[in-house]
């Protein structure tokens, strides 16, 4: 037991005292997708909800300033699907002690996007993969880091749709019998 | 397994001790302070980068003054912070021979980059930043990251994230030959 410890320690410490700039860590996860069910020919939301890393923010998708980068998640195209309108959650105004008299508009914690998903009534029925990209940029109290790029994918399974009503055509109100 | 409780206590005592010196160096490290004994008294790498108004900038043109080398971005709230430190600053000691380089590591157009320059009323040459020049620099993956030169091109110091004003002051003086060394001030 006590060989491992040491050993722990030792790579702790040599860890803790590494010369170089702070590395970059992710900030921003994505927590697994639920698979949605979306019927073909029919738009629906697929929640995504993404987690800030704890003393990390990042900026709204409406930040308050032209220069800082705003939260933004970008859906690769797909031939088949439409990939409609992404709802972003209001950001909330904070003010940091690098800037007191300044509210930025950010994300921190757990935050949701809703993507709007449309197979085409041609789709075929089943599950499919869809992917992209949320750009984020973060900072925490006292720096911040350049902008990332955190991959995205989820699943959706579509499902046939009703076949088309038909309607008959009206009848003449001078039936004959 | 019959345990000696000495040996336990000797043990734990020189992990502590490697572990609180490995977070010291770290907190040493992460606050800046002086640069590391593997940087300081290092030639600050030389590069060549285009300023805002076109000319291409050697960092060797400022060699015989004393520099502050800021890595910044526009998208970077701490480093407005500074900026305005650094434009009363340059007025303060660019007469004693100081010099402030600021480097935009920024994806944004040059002139988007002149244009918040000039909301921040910057004073001193800002020059458009390239990855490898950061690299050179040992990375500068936090913005914003500082680094001191004294008037012979050796690096005095290295601050990453904003510090506060006086910190900046005394690598200033110790970049100019007027101070000692600073310790790490977090």
């Amino acid at each position: 037991m006590k060989q491992p410890l040491a050993c722990w320690v030792v790579v702790l410490g040599a860890a803790a005292s590494a010369q170089d700039a702070p590395p970059i860590k992710p900030v921003v996860s994505m927590a697994p997708a639920p698979v949605v069910t979306i019927t073909q020919g029919k738009a629906s939301p697929v929640p995504l909800s993404f987690r800030v890393a704890r003393g990390y923010h990042i900026n709204s998708n409406q930040p308050k300033s032209e220069f800082l980068i705003p939260t933004a998640l970008k859906i690769s195209a797909t031939t088949d699907i439409v990939i409609g309108g992404t709802t972003y959650p209001d950001g909330h105004d904070m003010s940091f002690a690098f800037a007191p008299d300044e509210k930025l508009n950010v994300y921190t914690g757990d935050f949701e996007v809703d993507v709007s998903v449309r197979p085409l009534r041609s789709v075929q029925p089943g599950k499919y993969i869809v992917r992209g990209n949320l750009k984020y940029q973060a900072c925490d109290r006292a720096a911040c880091y350049p902008p990332q790029q955190l991959p995205v994918s989820f699943e959706v399974r579509i499902g046939k749709a009703a076949p088309r009503a038909h309607k008959n055509p009206p009848q003449s109100p001078h039936s004959h019998k | 397994m019959k345990r000696n409780p000495l040996v336990l206590v000797v043990v734990a005592a020189i992990a502590a001790a490697m572990f609180f010196f490995g977070i010291h160096q770290a907190r040493k490290n992460r606050a800046g302070g002086s640069v590391s004994g593997q940087l300081r008294g290092q030639p600050a790498p030389d590069f060549e980068l285009q300023s805002l108004d076109g000319k291409n900038v050697k960092l060797s043109d400022f060699r015989g003054k004393a520099l502050l080398l800021n890595f910044w971005a526009t998208w970077c709230g701490p480093c407005k912070i500074e900026m305005p430190w650094f434009v009363e600053l340059q007025k303060e000691y660019g007469p004693q021979g100081f010099q402030i380089v600021g480097v935009a590591m920024d994806d944004a157009s040059t002139e988007e980059i002149a244009k918040f320059a000039k909301q921040m009323n910057v004073n001193y040459p800002v020059l458009l930043g390239k990855e490898s020049v950061g690299q050179s620099y040992g990375g500068v993956g936090v913005l914003p990251t500082t680094f001191f030169i004294d008037r012979d091109g050796k690096l005095v110091a290295r601050e990453f994230g904003l510090q506060s004003r006086s910190v900046f002051v005394d690598h200033i003086k110790e970049a100019l030959g007027q101070g000692q060394p600073v310790q790490a001030q977090k």
